[in-house]
């Protein structure tokens, strides 16, 4: 069994249509009718510095800010090298490539945007936060697809575990523009929901210096499904479930809840790993919030703190229908 | 443990090729001849002439063939490995650009679904039938390294057995374009150079076998390596300018030292990050002067030689570094011929290839929004 940490903040921005109250008390914010990042909370300079960014770094700056802000962290003053970051997003600049491309298609090189260009990093928002915070620790950007920000959530866990961080600030942000609903079409990407922008982040520190925490991630895996739509997946999901359950400590036996933030269509391989892996128990399920890319996961460990019984392990699975898959193992804390 | 080596580089297919090129001092960089270039300026670049451009998913096919090549330098079968056991860490920082070009131009383009950064590690993992990790880490030229970095933790704390690590990048119009824009190419990279003007792009792919050493050695592997630690940190200071003081790389070197509990003075060769931009190098020069004092170590870039090939750099610089510690020399830095004096503190390799002995070496890369990564590699037996 490996350590466990305390989640001590969280932060979630999500669109209008999505249900608020299903997310921590305080933690959410909702984008705004026409479309607008809310940024108000943050302080000042940092909302300057998000009223200039692209759009994935204005949904983690605003979930981010909102995030330390719960935890107790002010922008610091000096450089906090002990304090780290790790976001998790499935498209990344997508939307910003797309921007760039277009004019240099349209206009030649003379049509290159050196401020577009340097903003076609999926890691721009990880800088960003870096420099807002001055959070000087590892950096850390990835992505698994739809399955990213569990696994940012799984990095994060292990940068704590190896003491190469005191405090990580990690989660999930993908936006979403005609761009890219169109290429989810062209690529047929089976996601069977409406598609959602969204950022949930959290910040994790190991547990005995906290004051105050929402709950902890006890165990994470991730894996791969060569096959997601095949007859037999589902070996890799359950190959992570069981992982993650070892990573906190626990038998599958002990899960409580279920929130799986698993596209419908690939409903049946999640089923098959849970009939491997639990036995064919049916813990309750903790309804999470669904085609939000690699908020998705993130956002649905956010439900689980929510709304489970606390102490109760739940675990939180998401699969991309390009084949990533993850698994984590949390449970809420009881009030103070 | 590091059981074998793929290469798909500027200077040739095959470890062979890359490394004899490097010690020989050549360089690839030649006009562009792969797409139409006559906009651009400069348009120099260092491409890879012998895998042609008919699959549109060119970083995925580097990908594949560097992930080919270094599980049959490890006489690994895949099918061996339990498969939940089996991951893939690659980074890139294009991916299916070159398909997103087209697409995005309104072409019918197979293979659409190609296009995001993840791609390349997909198609890998997929290829052999990976059930374990498969994720693409995002440190923009840092991100090969990462790569390394995250295979090497997966194993170290139980999560695969063998993984696949390196990265893929393309050279596409997207990206000569971007970094002429933003004024920081040239036509010839000059690496720590008083002369240098800029960076040239390069492309390939390089694939590490990262393997659990009971693994390895059940199997009586040949060792060409291992990753001995692992480190990272953020400037925090600028989107697109290093910090000039070179706190944040020098953190990463300091943070893999102590992750492999090795001492600066026991590294024999450092493989700098070495673009040729006027910022880079002399970024670099502070923080490697600052964790191994001046000239205590010896240092060269190979992006004079294959161009900066972004999310694939760091892994080629991991491969360099193991090539480094098993031959006993350090290839030429090409492009250098007088040390600039900003980087007086460095003790660059360059004329000639040095014989060196030496039994660990760091590789450090840094990126776009201020990231930092380093690995310390150590020499097989």
């Amino acid at each position: 069994m490996s350590l466990a940490v305390a989640v001590t903040g969280a932060g979630a921005v999500i669109e209008g249509v999505q249900d608020s109250r299903r997310l921590p008390a305080d933690s959410a914010l909702v984008i705004g009718p026409d479309g607008s990042v809310p940024l108000g909370h943050l302080p000042e300079a940092v909302r300057a510095r998000a009223l200039r960014a692209e759009r994935v770094t204005q949904l983690v700056l605003a979930a981010g800010g909102r995030a330390l802000a719960a935890a107790g962290i002010d922008a610091a003053a000096a450089p906090e090298t002990r304090a780290g970051i790790v976001v998790g997003t499935a498209f990344g600049c997508f939307l910003t490539n797309a921007a760039y491309q277009r004019r240099l298609a349209a206009e030649g090189a003379a049509g290159a945007s050196p401020r577009l260009f340097a903003a076609t990093v999926s890691n721009a928002a990880a800088g960003e936060l870096a420099i807002a915070y001055r959070l000087a620790g590892p950096a850390v950007t990835v992505t698994a697809g739809g399955a990213s920000g569990l696994v940012a959530l799984g990095e994060a866990v292990e940068v704590l575990r190896a003491g190469r961080a005191d405090v990580v600030v990690a989660g999930g942000a993908d936006a979403l523009g005609r761009a890219l609903a169109d290429w989810v079409a062209a690529a047929e990407l089976a996601f069977g929901r409406p598609l959602a922008e969204a950022a949930a982040v959290l910040v994790l520190e190991r547990p005995g210096r906290v004051r105050s925490e929402l709950g902890r991630i006890a165990g994470h895996a991730s894996g791969f499904e060569p096959d997601p739509a095949g007859p037999t997946a589902g070996e890799g999901l359950a190959g992570a479930i069981a992982a993650a359950c070892a990573d906190a400590g626990l038998s599958p036996r002990e899960i409580a809840a279920v929130a799986s933030a698993t596209p419908p269509p690939l409903a049946p391989l999640e089923a098959r790993a849970l009939v491997a892996t639990l036995e064919g128990r049916r813990p309750r399920p903790v309804m999470p919030f669904g085609g939000a890319f690699g908020a998705t996961g993130p956002l649905g460990l956010l439900a689980a703190l929510a709304e489970a019984e606390p102490g109760a392990p739940v675990l939180v699975l998401d699969v991309c229908p390009s084949g990533q898959v993850a698994a984590l193992v949390a449970w809420a804390r009881e009030a103070a | 443990m590091i059981t074998g080596c793929g290469v798909v580089s500027p200077l040739g297919t095959g470890l062979r090729p890359f490394w004899e090129g490097l010690v020989a001092g050549r360089s690839a960089v030649q006009p562009i001849a792969g797409f139409p270039a006559d906009d651009l300026e400069p348009r120099a670049a260092a491409e890879v002439r012998d895998v042609p451009r008919t699959d549109p998913d060119r970083a995925g096919a580097f990908a594949l063939e560097a992930a080919t090549q270094a599980l049959a330098d490890a006489a690994l079968d895949p099918a061996s490995v339990d498969s939940r056991r089996l991951a893939v860490a690659l980074g890139t920082t294009l991916g299916g650009m070159q398909l997103f070009e087209r697409w995005l131009d309104g072409d019918a383009v197979d293979g659409v679904e190609r296009v995001p950064y993840y791609a390349p590690a997909v198609r890998v993992a997929r290829r052999f039938g990976c059930r374990g990790p498969v994720a693409t880490p995002q440190l923009a030229c840092a991100s090969g390294t990462q790569a390394i970095a995250l295979a090497a933790d997966w194993v170290r704390t139980g999560r695969a057995d063998v993984v696949l690590a390196g990265g893929a990048d393309l050279l596409c119009r997207f990206v000569v374009a971007g970094f002429n824009c933003l004024r920081a190419t040239a036509e010839e990279a000059r690496p720590f150079d008083a002369a240098r003007r800029g960076l040239v792009l390069g492309e390939g792919g390089a694939v590490v076998v990262v393997e659990e050493a009971g693994h390895a050695a059940r199997r009586r592997a040949r060792l060409r390596g291992s990753v001995l630690g692992v480190g990272a940190a953020a400037d925090a200071t600028h989107m697109t300018a290093p910090d000039r003081e070179g706190r944040g790389a020098a953190r990463a070197i300091e943070a893999a030292l102590a992750d492999a509990d090795v001492m600066p003075a026991r590294i024999g060769f450092v493989s700098a990050h070495g673009t040729g931009t006027p910022y880079n190098d002399a970024m670099e020069a502070v923080a490697i002067t600052r964790v191994f004092g001046p000239r205590n170590v010896p240092v060269n870039s190979i992006k004079g030689a294959i161009g900066h090939t972004l999310g694939a750099a760091g892994a080629f610089e991991a491969i360099l570094c193991l090539q480094v510690l098993a031959e006993g020399l350090v290839p030429p830095t090409v492009g250098l011929a007088t040390l600039d004096a900003a980087c007086a503190g460095l003790d660059l390799v360059y004329g000639e290839p040095r014989p060196h002995a030496a039994n660990a070496a760091v590789s450090t890369s840094s990126g776009f929004a201020g990231v930092n990564a380093a690995l310390v590699l150590g020499r097989a037996g």
